[in-house]
């Protein structure tokens, strides 16, 4: 029995000229084998570029022979379950942690061997806002200025141009502990961004914010983009991914399964999407080559409780190449 | 590429800690004087007698040596373990430090500034005390140089335990262990000659001792131990070359 066939509104807007966002010379392919020891392309558009990234903690194997090339400009969006070796990878690219075995220059400097000099070019946004609550939002800026080895002055007139940006200047000698979450991301963000580095590390940054912040952080990070600086992002959103990112890795159990456009990936699973849930609560989920394939296939349907046909999504392709939701 | 000075880097990554020190100097004055205070009150009125060791010298002028040494292992261990602690596991701040160009040792001299600083502030106070109520002890440069090695030693034995310890509670415990008997045998308010050979034997090993030791001798005008000395910069190579690796291999 038919009890609902319908396309929801939002897939089919999300869909708008996706091909605008690529920068320059973008040659991103999908590459659902990366992981599994490809050789990455290397040239001078590739900011971070690492090969066979090897992590175990103890015998589990958290980043299994991952392989990644990010190129200068584009917003990376990082996506996988809990557990998929995600915040590894990342802590590895941002060299808070060793791997066991890998390769990692960023932007053509070994990380690995000269971590020192590598973290000049990065900037992080954790998901927990790793602010000192105890002193003040000017405090906290200039000492991450202090820590990028930049002199006041320096620091003076870049804090200026930030917290004017984020609407932070009305702020700047508050306690960090008495912001809200938003005000604090707003804070982590400048602090990330005070020495202007190449790459932008975001771990999860709209986690916990409100929609007013959360789009505001949207229309920072395009921003920030604009002027040039590389986003590497995680998230657990995917229509935030969709958004923002130029290309999207997919990881899973250690290994990147898929790599690509949002259009790219969003090809991997036919367009139209079939939903059946069943008496028992179960839930199945179908693809067709359009709507009308999906119908007559919906017709055929017994013991459904409730059926629904939409335009497939990244969401669905990251179900199909994981087997779970984000 | 400016040329690498530890001295410069640490003050750029103890600027977070100085600008918490800066905004809570009164509370922090108070807080660690009260301690101190007591074991005066408790020990040199209460009390009022102890082993000097045979040293001519009245007790309150010889346990208040003593108690400025406690002060810099208290201020010290304490400031810097649980600022460490809170910042690695709560704040995640300590991540940031981690993350950015710092050199290692500037990361490790920077954040036993702080305790170095509330150790000197505390036994710089508990000292003018001191002398106001002895005519035997005198502050000499010297003296103060002492106080800061002694404190320095215990910020990064601090900074070690703020490394080391993965709750609370592990540091609760590391203290009560390491610092509480420290405190009460190192030869601070009695002489450590006053204690069964074998103990005592294990008591000259620690470095709460030797600090003992270093400034009562420069606040009485005693001949200098130089064997104090040299075993408390031992502990500070020790304790630093420690963080050192625990920071480089990421083993906290």
């Amino acid at each position: 029995m038919l009890a609902k066939v319908g396309v929801p509104v939002r897939f089919l807007a999300k869909r708008k000229n996706r091909s605008d966002k690529a920068p320059a010379g973008d040659e991103a392919s999908l590459n659902p084998n990366a992981g599994c020891g490809v050789a990455v392309p290397a040239g001078d558009d590739t900011i971070i570029l690492a090969k066979d990234i090897v992590k175990s903690f103890g015998t589990n194997i958290a980043v299994d022979g991952l392989s990644l090339s990010i190129k200068r400009g584009e917003v990376y969006g990082f996506l996988g379950p809990n557990g998929a070796g995600k915040t590894t990878t990342v802590n590895i690219l941002t060299t808070a942690d060793l791997p066991d075995s890998a390769e990692l220059y960023i932007d053509g400097v070994d990380a690995l061997s000269n971590r020192v000099a590598a973290r000049s070019d990065i900037g992080i946004v954790q998901q927990q806002n790793s602010l000192e609550k105890e002193i003040s939002v000017r405090e906290n800026i200039v000492h991450h200025g202090l820590m990028q080895n930049m002199s006041r002055k320096q620091i003076e007139a870049r804090m200026e141009v930030l917290c004017e940006r984020m609407q932070l200047t009305g702020r700047l000698d508050s306690l960090v502990r008495d912001l809200s979450g938003g005000w604090k991301r707003r804070v982590a963000i400048v602090c990330s961004l005070i020495h202007n580095p190449k790459i932008l590390f975001l771990d999860e940054p709209a986690t916990g914010l409100d929609t007013q912040s959360r789009n505001l952080l949207y229309s920072m990070v395009k921003a920030i983009n604009a002027e040039g600086t590389t986003i590497f992002f995680t998230t657990h959103y995917i229509y935030e991914a969709e958004d923002l990112c130029h290309r999207i890795g997919i990881i899973n159990e250690g290994k990147l399964v898929a790599e690509g456009t949002p259009d790219e990936l969003q090809s991997m699973v036919p367009p139209s999407a079939l939903v059946v849930t069943f008496e028992d609560g179960r839930e199945e989920v179908s693809y067709h080559a359009n709507h009308e394939a999906a119908q007559r296939a919906a017709l055929e349907m017994e013991g459904a409780t409730s059926i629904a046909v939409r335009q497939s999504n990244l969401e669905d392709v990251f179900l199909e190449l994981t087997g779970r939701s984000l | 590429m400016r040329p690498y000075n530890i001295f410069s880097e640490a003050l750029r990554v103890a600027y977070g800690d100085l600008c918490f020190f800066r905004r809570n100097i009164i509370q922090i004055i108070i807080s660690s004087l009260i301690g101190p205070l007591l074991y005066l009150i408790a020990f040199g009125y209460g009390m009022r007698s102890g082993s000097t060791g045979g040293a001519d010298v009245s007790y309150i002028s010889y346990i208040v040596p003593g108690i400025v040494a406690i002060t810099t292992l208290t201020a010290g261990f304490a400031s810097t373990s649980q600022k460490i602690l809170i910042q690695r596991l709560f704040y995640t701040s300590f991540d940031e430090l981690i993350l950015s160009p710092m050199h290692t040792p500037s990361i490790i001299l920077g954040k036993s500034i702080i305790g170095m600083l509330k150790g000197l502030v505390g036994s710089v106070a508990m000292l003018i005390l001191g002398v106001a109520l002895s005519d035997t002890l005198f502050i000499t440069p010297a003296l103060i140089a002492c106080i800061i090695l002694a404190s320095f030693t215990f910020s990064l034995m601090g900074v070690m335990a703020g490394l080391l310890a993965n709750s609370s509670p592990t540091l609760t415990m590391l203290s009560s262990i390491l610092i509480t008997p420290m405190t009460f045998l190192c030869g601070t308010l009695f002489a450590v000659s006053a204690l069964p050979e074998l103990f005592a034997m294990i008591i000259w090993v620690l470095p709460l001792t030797h600090a003992s030791e270093l400034i009562r001798s420069t606040a009485l005008g005693w001949s200098f131990p130089w064997w104090s000395l040299l075993t408390l910069l031992a502990y500070a190579a020790g304790f630093f070359l420690i963080n050192c690796k625990l920071i480089k291999e990421k083993l906290y």
